[in-house]
């Protein structure tokens, strides 16, 4: 029996299979890969949207190359930190792209900070999916912005000294419309979500907690329990608990960039028009 | 697209930079991405203006690395899109274009230079002509094009645009602040007369999805863009034709990698733009590029005219692909090659390569941060037919 | 005419570019005339050495900066003192007395002092000193028309400031021409 998503997905190529991905076993990007394509599926099929209307962009890390190597969609699998940039491009070339950007916490939140930070200010419509694991894990476990504190890894051998980045506040604060963080123990909430941020004018951030079962250095099955254990629902949380937030942060209204400059083109359409009825 | 916004043929004073926007409008080009940077805001802020008036996007981007990402996205996007910088954002766009030479993505740059390294200053430079052929890290080649007039910046951008499409590269017009800012009377031909290239289409030779390969068929190959069906991946690891990134071997890379050179290089022939001067009977030569040709012209006339010096000039439009084989053959045996440059003397190095064995001496005549003056480029060539 | 060149020199601020441009645009499009307008200032908005200049041909113009200048507009000292010597025998120089304490000594050129600042006080203000000594600077110009001059103005000035800007203009055209009567008589 096949899996639903792959029809989305390359089997095979020229080069021979591609499947299965090279990502690790019990990595969390795959199932993050999968809750997208579903939300991606259920909405080409109840708001009968084109599928070649979608695009995926991803920029460097395991999360990244998810993209163009497995997905039978329009992608680009460009460079650390400026898959923001990129997708910016496309969407001044043509505002219709449905545009998802899969990306890891060191290249949204490191290398590609400023750019993430632009593009929620200006609210670009498009569906950021962090995968973020706390390290990089395709170099080989470093630290990362989003690395707790006291955490070791290869570059941290005694211990991070530095503060944990915060990303869905980051988002929040720089101007995206719709902010949530959920875990790859939350499939349904977080398939919802996705669909929910696709669907949303303007630019949606949703942060997924992915085990890296190899540079954590632990099995994928007891970071799902403790995603599972160690998160609370925001809404649900009181004062002083320590558990990890998750849910939607934020789901707002505000003005998207292409509304707002389109505009400024009609206002000259507009006097062309004029001037051909004087 | 709008037209109405679009300049009627006739005469307009305008500055280089701005010269350069309306070449980019006329060459089809409605995404421009930008960052300020003196002397090139001109260029930036011209696109802020015209843009949304012909129906295109503009957008100021937070910094010159991601203006020129961008540049990446749109052009995949299916757009024409160009960036205007100076020479301390041209080192932060060199990843961009190293992925736009492996991805073979068209897009334009223009470079309008001032004098580095560093900060250097806010004048006329052209320190950045070694850095656009081989700034990027990796191999492959580009085009570059040296415009030296008000009215180059404005038909050099449409050539850019053209080479762009025609040849799936990136193309850096090296500009500099005196032609940037430079203001002169600018014609603007019929939209009908203008020579326009766009990309080649699979859906134009009838190749299907299926049978598309993004890098490879053709030494050109064809570009589907994204949102036509076409489920088309853009890479930047070295990869077999159809964009499948596995499998690496040196073989692969080297075929993979040789092609896109080759692409340019092979190639040097159809690209490569030269103009030359007063070369029957020479015993020395000027080969200059950019503005100072300018002033190269009036030093090679006042010099024949008024004290009868047998020099010849010769102005290289292309600076890369280096056209050796068209200079050789241009080039007879002189005593004499003299290189203007406004640096300490860049291309006298693929030039004194070329051209070893055709002249006795080769001069470089640097002037930093300044256009040359005739007196400048007389005094040495006079200096050194005294030696 | 092969190749006639006009310096302006003076500080950021003091509207030396602006002139320059619309020399250049008025020659340009308005004369049916060849001309390349080149400037170079400092990255300080205002202070800081500036200039601009315009070439003027009937043919081509290759070298498009001033190698020797046959008019120099010079509203600084510094200005002056750094571009007096590239000036031609019997070429003209206009300068304004109230910005420069000293004036080379130069018997082969023709020099006209117009109080540039002064006048402008009584226009609107010193900031319209560049538009006097354009206006001074047009009566050495005589084959180019008062109307094309102020055409040239008309469309390089914000369009609330036109009035005032040829206003300007006028004045200092008119103390230019009340100067070289001077001379003559």
């Amino acid at each position: 029996m096949k899996h639903p998503m792959l029809k989305y997905m390359k089997e095979t190529g020229p080069c021979g299979d591609r499947l299965p991905t090279i990502l690790c076993p019990g990595c969390g990007a795959g199932q993050v890969l999968n809750y997208t394509l579903h939300a991606v599926d259920q909405i080409i099929k109840e708001d009968k949207i084109a599928k070649e209307r979608f695009l995926f962009i991803s920029g460097i890390g395991c999360s990244s190359r998810l993209t163009t190597h497995y997905l039978n969609f329009d992608s680009a699998w460009t460079l650390h930190g400026r898959a923001p940039a990129v997708a910016t491009g496309a969407l001044l070339a043509n505002p219709e792209f449905k545009i998802i950007l899969f990306t890891g916490d060191g290249d949204v939140g490191a290398i590609g900070g400023n750019h993430f930070i632009h593009v929620c200010r200006r609210n670009l419509d498009m569906t950021i999916l962090c995968m973020n694991n706390a390290l990089y894990g395709m170099t080989g476990g470093q630290v990362a912005p989003t690395t707790p504190r006291g955490d070791y890894t290869t570059t941290t051998p005694y211990g991070n000294v530095e503060n944990s980045f915060v990303l869905c506040k980051l988002a929040e604060v720089a101007g995206a419309s719709y902010v949530a963080r959920w875990t790859t123990a939350h499939p349904q909430q977080a398939i919802r979500s996705i669909k929910h941020g696709i669907r949303k004018k303007g630019t949606s951030f949703i942060e997924i907690l992915s085990q890296c079962p190899v540079h954590a250095k632990k099995s994928a099955v007891e970071i799902l329990r403790s995603y599972k254990t160690k998160t609370v629902k925001a809404k649900n949380a009181e004062k002083g608990d320590n558990r990890i937030p998750i849910g939607e942060f934020l789901d707002i209204e505000q003005p998207e960039w292409f509304e707002s400059f389109q505009k400024i083109i009609d206002s000259f359409a507009s006097e062309e028009r004029k001037d051909q009825n004087e | 697209m709008s037209n109405s916004h679009m300049l009627r043929p006739g005469s307009y004073y305008f500055q280089g930079n701005e010269a350069c926007i309306e070449g980019a409008i006329m060459a089809g080009s409605r995404v421009y991405a930008g960052y300020p940077i003196t002397p090139a805001t001109e260029v930036m802020e011209a696109a802020a203006r015209r843009f949304p008036q012909v129906g295109g996007r503009f957008i100021q981007m937070e910094d010159e690395i991601s203006s020129a990402c961008l540049l990446i996205g749109a052009s995949w996007g299916g757009a024409k899109a160009l960036t205007g910088t100076s020479s301390p954002g041209f080192s932060l766009m060199q990843e961009a274009i190293s992925f736009g030479i492996i991805s073979e993505t068209p897009f334009v740059i223009v470079d309008v230079q001032r004098p580095g390294p560093g900060q250097g200053y806010i004048t006329s430079g052209q320190e950045d002509v070694m850095q656009a052929r081989w700034g990027h890290h990796g191999e492959g080649s580009l085009i570059a094009l040296a415009p030296s007039s008000v009215q180059e910046m404005f038909d050099f951008t449409i050539l850019a645009f053209n080479y762009a499409e025609q040849w799936r590269t990136p193309v850096i017009l090296l500009a500099d602040e005196t032609v940037g800012h430079m203001r002169k009377r600018l014609k603007i031909p019929p939209l009908g007369e203008i020579n326009i290239v766009n990309r080649k289409k699979p859906q134009e030779m009838g190749i299907r999805p299926e049978d598309y390969l993004p890098f490879g068929g053709s030494e050109v190959p064809l570009m589907a863009n994204w949102g036509e069906g076409y489920n088309v991946n853009v890479v930047g690891l070295v990869h077999q034709p159809d964009g499948h990134v596995t499998r690496y071997s040196p073989e692969l890379d080297y075929q993979c990698i040789d092609r896109k050179l080759r692409k340019i290089e092979d190639n040097v022939d159809k690209i490569a733009k030269i103009d030359t001067r007063f070369m029957a009977d020479i015993e020395h030569l000027i080969i200059c590029y950019g503005t100072p040709s300018r002033t190269a012209l009036e030093a090679v006339m006042e010099a024949r005219e008024e004290k009868g010096v047998p020099i010849g000039y010769l102005r290289l439009i292309t600076l890369w692909p280096f056209p050796e084989g068209m200079l050789r053959k241009l080039i007879p045996q002189v005593d004499t090659i003299f290189v203007p440059e406004m640096n300490l003397g860049m291309m006298m190095h693929p030039i004194r390569e070329a051209l070893r064995d055709k002249a006795k001496r080769f001069v470089s005549i640097p002037s930093m941060g300044t256009l040359h003056s005739p007196d400048l480029i007389l005094s040495k060539i006079y200096e050194e037919l005294r030696k | 005419m092969k190749r006639y060149e006009i310096r302006i020199a003076g500080f950021g601020g003091q509207g030396v570019v602006t002139i320059g441009r619309i020399l250049g645009t008025t020659i340009s499009m308005y004369e049916g005339k060849n001309s390349v307008n080149t400037q170079s200032y400092g990255p300080e908005s205002r202070g800081g050495a500036c200039r601009s200049e315009v070439v003027i041909s009937d043919g081509e113009i290759f070298y498009p900066r001033v190698r020797m200048a046959d008019i120099l507009v010079a509203l600084s000292q510094v200005a002056l003192d750094t571009y007096i010597a590239d000036l031609k025998k019997g070429g003209i120089l206009i300068v304004d007395p109230g910005a420069v304490e000293s004036v080379p000594d130069r018997k082969d050129i023709t020099i006209f002092r117009v109080p540039t600042m002064e006048i402008a006080q009584k226009v609107g203000g010193v900031k319209f000193q560049n538009m006097i000594a354009l206006g001074a600077l047009s009566t050495q110009m005589d084959w180019v028309s008062q109307a094309s001059f102020e055409r040239g103005i008309s469309e390089g000035v914000p369009s609330k400031t036109i009035t005032v800007n040829l206003e300007a203009f006028r004045k200092g055209r008119e103390y230019g021409k009340n100067q070289s009567e001077k001379r003559k008589g």
